[in-house]
């Protein structure tokens, strides 16, 4: 399969769209590694959780959660909730992969990052040859992969080097930050983004943290109330 | 903090959530398409979950609200250079440079 022409050929395009993007990966999989071991996990528990989750949004998410002992369903639910949108890129990417066998459908699915499918989608959908569309979407998946486990090593060794009162928690805080605001830019997002923060702020008080649950919930739900305002507002 | 057996068995459910999702339509093939209403619908999932995390890392401080902290004053830091700049460092330094600033020169 590797030697195929094809494949190859598609390997070599989408590595081309794919390297200069990457780069932009490095810094959340160092600050990745830092925050999870600013939180009190040893080098093995972090490098074990980041190949087991490879997600950057459910890990970074989930560190308060298990910093603060909450119970695992709510660590479940929360990554949960940060992976759906994974839900949506999988049912745009399938139609690309379906000629594959089951093994690697598991694995190309548990290699989908945002990365991968902001780059990759669009032409995965216009090759007709499914072994170049594999190349194309498979190689730079897995080289993906393999940059990102760099950066979270880095992170997690060299996170012992700075001292504790520098307080780089909040580096995942800003890597948070970081991927929220390009995807607020358009009103309803940011409806979904401010009744989601804010009532996570007043609903705080509620018994197992599930103030956070109903806060996102509140949040996708204004979010789509929003759209349709807005967009009976626009007459459409 | 959870930990020992706890800690990776909450990893393990993780490691579910990432391949359910991500594998979920790859996995099935054709045969299934979600409704577009709970597609537009989830859309906005991300934007609320992230924001649910970050909002109240930025505003309470010991579990209550501060409107005049350190790290209120960075995350807007790190707004306005994210809007700014398409730098995936400069957030970083910005952010971690207001948060130290604030916390040496104001406290």
């Amino acid at each position: 399969m590797a030697l195929n022409p094809a494949f190859r050929e598609g390997a070599r395009a989408g590595l081309r769209a794919f390297v200069p993007i990457s780069v932009g990966v490095i810094p959340w999989a160092i600050v990745t590694g830092i925050a999870m071991r600013s939180i009190g996990m040893d080098e093995f528990e972090s490098m074990g959780m980041s190949l087991l989750v490879y997600a950057a949004t459910a890990q970074l998410g989930a560190l308060p959660l298990i910093a603060s002992g909450a119970p695992l369903w709510l660590i479940f639910v929360t990554g949960m909730v940060l992976n759906l949108r994974f839900v949506i890129f999988s049912a745009a990417v399938a139609p690309a992969l379906h000629a594959q066998s089951l093994a690697r459908r598991i694995i190309g699915g548990f290699l989908l990052t945002d990365t991968a499918f902001a780059v990759l989608g669009e032409k995965l959908a216009q090759s007709h040859d499914p072994v170049w569309r594999w190349g194309y979407y498979i190689v730079p998946s897995i080289y993906g992969w393999v940059l990102w486990q760099s950066g979270v090593l880095i992170g997690v060794f060299g996170a012992g080097f700075f001292p504790r009162d520098w307080s780089l928690e909040f580096m995942g805080t800003i890597a948070l930050l970081i991927m929220v605001v390009p995807m607020v830019r358009s009103r309803p997002m940011l409806v979904a983004a401010l009744v989601g923060g804010f009532g996570a702020v007043l609903l705080r008080g509620l018994p197992l943290r599930l103030g956070l649950f109903a806060a996102i919930l509140l949040g996708i739900a204004a979010g789509f109330a929003a759209e349709h305002w807005h967009g009976k507002k626009a007459g459409t | 903090m959870i930990e020992g057996v706890w800690l990776w068995l909450a990893f393990v459910l993780l490691a579910v959530t990432t391949l359910v999702t991500r594998g979920s339509f790859i996995v099935i093939g054709e045969r299934g398409r979600l409704p577009a209403v709970v597609q537009r619908a989830l859309r906005y999932a991300p934007a609320a979950a992230l924001s649910a995390l970050i909002v109240p890392d930025l505003l309470l401080v010991q579990g209550s609200v501060d409107p005049l902290n350190p790290k209120l004053l960075a995350g807007l830091a790190v707004i306005a250079v994210a809007l700014r700049w398409r730098n995936p460092w400069l957030p970083f330094l910005f952010g971690m440079g207001v948060l130290w600033a604030t916390r040496t020169f104001l406290t």
